[in-house]
């Protein structure tokens, strides 16, 4: 639904941009992407927008070129910006309406809907808002048309975490009516709640792109063990975190391995758990560097 | 595209009415003023002679110049000037602020995520400023209709000249501050573009007025395309003025669509 091929976006020497980002999301599902800031994910975004124009490579969505057919895009895509900055002077009624014309589609039904559900308040100056209230505004301008695609930029930044979780029951719904949705964020957690793929970007180059269950499960543990034995960073013992005695790292090869390793140590307390999106994340990162 | 229209309009209502509210104010003060002064002027030819004749010629009072004894030579001289001046620093703000706006406050991000080209959002920007310019200028038009027939013999040709030719000279700066606002869109230096370019072009009218050496200069300052001893002595704009004006507007609204289509919007 959404795919880009070797997507580079140059700006100058001082401000980087995207180097040869090939994705294809699918139709139907939520795709995560995640890096921290200033990796390239708003640049990534804009570019399939048309904001800004590609340097080299190509992105097209449903099929339709990001350049040339930009308009048609747009008619399929509802955009919720990483920073809100709507017309302050307008009521949110008056905003929320001016937004909607842009198509053809009703919207009526679902704009009075997502208000209900988001709790907005459209009597007021959209000057006069919080950053929460703000954001509120920003998802039902870009979800009352009913678009067949979202593509949302940090989308819960503001909100608090009841109206988050309001705002993550109203995605899953969205999924469920088959819409595509590219959902970027730093925060990994929520990432991990709602994506079915997930593709890491650092310093402008995609380094990762695998189902949220693969970077879960297949590939790592974490791994907390007590002991008093001293041990020597290998193969399986790598990045030892100590604390307390205890001494804890992340494991990605067979369980076997790893079993056959504590064997030989005393050990006087274990756990293994499922590590964090962040500590996989992380691990990521850490062995991108050392390539 | 009307959807624009008409937010793009209202957003700008305000300023509007206030613009024209100071231009009508100025102006139709000088123009009430005018019996207090009409009999003094009937004999002033004498007290004239007395200044230079370039100082003159700046006022427009030069040789076959305007007479002040007559309501259209007094309007020329004494409100004329607000209406050239002030309608063309509102044209440039206006022209120059309506697309930069949108990046400088960011809101571009959510424009252009709708389903509309970037030509129509210029063209509808377009036709706002030339709507908020024409509203200016009828609403002057009425205020010089009633003068003009209470003070003298209303000429319509004059009248008309004299309500509509400062739309030209309005297009013009508005056209190249907007050609000028792709390149800056931080809102603080986009004013001072603006009225630098309505001021300095103003500054160079009265030093091609000043002397001959620098008459070349009256070819690019809009307000000699429109200057009241035309309108009264010759009832007409200059073809060849006409011309460059056009031109000029032309092409600095075709170079900016141009360079907005292919623009990196930055935000």
């Amino acid at each position: 639904m959404i795919k880009t091929t070797k997507l580079t976006k140059y700006y100058n020497k001082n401000a980087r941009g995207i180097l040869d980002v090939t994705l294809d999301i699918k139709k139907g599902e939520i795709f995560g992407f995640i890096g921290p800031n200033g990796a390239g994910k708003s640049t990534t975004v804009r570019t399939i927008l048309n904001l800004i124009f590609p340097t080299s490579g190509k992105a097209t969505v449903n099929g339709l070129d990001c350049v040339t057919d930009s308009v048609e895009i747009r008619d399929l895509v509802g955009y919720i910006p990483g920073e809100v900055h709507f017309y302050g002077d307008m009521i949110v009624s008056e905003f929320l309406e001016y937004a909607a014309k842009f198509t053809n589609r009703p919207y009526k039904k679902r704009q009075a809907e997502l208000i209900e559900k988001l709790e907005l308040d459209v009597s007021r100056k959209i000057e006069d808002l919080s950053l929460g209230n703000k954001k509120k505004v920003a998802i039902v301008q870009a979800l009352q048309t009913s678009p067949k695609i979202l593509i949302l930029d940090e989308p819960t930044s503001g909100l608090d975490p009841l109206m988050q979780n309001t705002f993550f029951t109203i995605i899953k719904e969205e999924k469920k009516q088959g819409t595509t949705i590219f959902f970027s964020s730093h925060i990994l957690k929520e990432v991990q709640e709602i994506c079915d793929r997930v593709g890491i970007i650092k310093e402008g180059r995609l380094i990762q792109v695998e189902t949220v269950e693969e970077i879960m499960q297949a590939r790592a543990k974490r791994v907390r063990i007590k002991t008093s034995d001293t041990i020597k960073e290998t193969d399986v013992f790598v990045d030892v975190i100590k604390n307390n005695g205890y001494m804890s790292f992340v494991y990605t090869g067979k369980i076997n391995d790893l079993l056959q390793k504590l064997e030989k140590i005393d050990l006087q307390d274990l756990t293994i758990t499922e590590p964090s999106l962040e500590e996989i994340f992380m691990h990521y990162y850490e062995r991108e560097e050392t390539k | 595209m009307r959807n624009l229209i008409y937010a793009e309009f209202k957003r700008n209502f305000r300023s509007l009415l206030l613009w024209t509210a100071i231009i009508v104010g100025l102006a139709g003060l000088m123009l009430i003023m005018f019996p207090a002064f009409e009999d003094v002027f009937s004999n002033i030819e004498d007290l004239l002679a007395a200044y230079p004749a370039e100082f003159l010629e700046v006022f427009g009072m030069g040789e076959g110049g305007l007479d002040m004894s007559n309501i259209y030579g007094w309007f020329g001289i004494e409100g004329y000037l607000f209406v050239t001046l002030i309608g063309g620093s509102y044209a440039a703000i206006l022209g120059s602020s309506i697309l930069s706006k949108e990046e400088d406050e960011h809101t571009i991000e959510f424009l252009l995520a709708k389903p509309i080209s970037r030509t129509k959002i210029l063209v509808g920007k377009c036709v706002v400023i030339l709507l908020n310019l024409i509203i200016m200028n009828l609403v002057v038009s009425i205020i010089l209709l009633i003068a003009f027939s209470v003070y003298g013999d209303l000429n319509i040709v004059v009248w008309l000249l004299y309500s509509f030719a400062p739309l030209l000279l309005q297009l013009y700066l508005a056209a190249l501050a907007l050609l000028a606002s792709i390149f800056v869109t931080k809102s603080r230096k986009v004013i001072s573009i603006s009225l630098g370019l309505a001021i300095g072009l103003y500054v160079i009218m009265i030093i091609s007025d000043l002397t001959d050496k620098a008459e070349f200069l009256k070819y690019i300052t809009p307000y000699e395309y429109v200057n009241a001893k035309d309108i009264v002595t010759n009832h007409m704009i200059r073809p060849l003025y006409l011309g460059i004006a056009l031109s000029v507007i032309t092409v600095s609204v075709l170079t900016t669509w141009q360079l907005y289509k292919r623009k990196d919007i930055t935000v």
